[in-house]
């Protein structure tokens, strides 16, 4: 399919822009930051943006897939067949890591944003859960991990995680809470669910 | 990467495939057991069921997730 450079460069300055708004986006909030904040980082007019996006709504919901297809991607490129759950939760945590102001910002206002954008979460986070349930099936069945009912073994973790970064100013100012905490949450999560107390 | 084009999974492996046949647009998790694809309200339930599932969301605050994301899928435009 021949691809005019027309086209080409209109996917690229919408791929700066979603990048652009990221940042924004964790530095400034979710719903605090304005549109022309975004094109005035970005350096372009106002209407610009909307070139690319029909509203902000729609702006919001393509940063959060954005983050989402990444995270996806990271896990797909760290997890293989026979991986442990130990290192699925560091290869979602390596995800989180590589957008965490954002990511802290998505959960910290999820209540308060439209409803595209909390279904794009329920997404992301459907697919982080398909990872770690296939992994968690095989250490149950091994003994390795306690049985439990999958949506609180998932939902505990996400707790742990997500309080920690709601609260990022606390436990890890000007710092990321993931390289700071991430490795002790995860220790303490694994403990928790090991059946034998962990090693 | 492949992205399947009814759940948005990205296909790495040959096995992530419909009967993994990496010709194919969708994985397998779309697939019936004769290997061809899901129709919407098949979907629609599978997707509704997994997030039940694994993140506790009530019924019908899942399905409606689902039927948002699955808006944006390109296997159901039209
Ligand atoms: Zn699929």
């Amino acid at each position: 399919m021949a691809v005019s450079q027309r086209q080409k460069q209109k996917a690229e300055t919408k791929k700066f822009l979603i990048e652009c708004a990221m940042e924004q986006f964790a530095n400034k909030g979710l719903t605090a930051t304005r549109t022309a904040d975004i094109a005035s980082a970005a350096e372009v007019s106002h209407g610009t943006i909307f070139l690319h996006f029909p509203t902000r709504e729609r702006l919001l919901e393509e940063v959060i897939e954005e983050f989402g297809s990444r995270t996806a991607k990271r896990m797909h490129e760290l997890i293989d067949g026979d991986c442990t759950l130990e290192e699925v939760l560091a290869a979602h945590l390596k995800g989180i890591g590589e957008c965490e102001g954002f990511y802290a910002a998505l959960i910290s206002e999820t209540a308060v944003l439209p409803e595209g954008a909390r279904n794009a979460l329920i997404m992301i986070q459907s697919a982080i859960s398909h990872h770690i349930l296939q992994v968690a099936e095989r250490e149950m069945d091994a003994g390795t991990i306690k049985t439990m009912p999958f949506d609180l073994l998932f939902n505990t973790w996400i707790g742990l995680i997500h309080y920690y970064l709601s609260n990022r100013a606390l436990f890890a100012p000007e710092d990321s809470v993931i390289s700071r905490h991430g490795q002790r949450l995860t220790d303490h999560y694994m403990n928790l669910i090991s059946e034998k107390g962990g090693f | 990467m492949k992205i399947c084009i009814a759940c948005g999974m990205p296909m790495k492996a040959k096995e992530d495939f419909a009967m993994g046949d990496e010709s194919k647009d969708y994985c397998k998790y779309c697939a019936r057991p004769d290997g061809t694809m899901q129709n919407y309200d098949e979907k629609l339930e599978g997707m509704t069921e997994f997030i039940v599932k694994t993140q506790g969301i009530d019924q019908e605050a899942a399905r409606n997730a689902a039927r948002g994301m699955m808006e944006k899928l390109p296997a159901w435009q039209n």
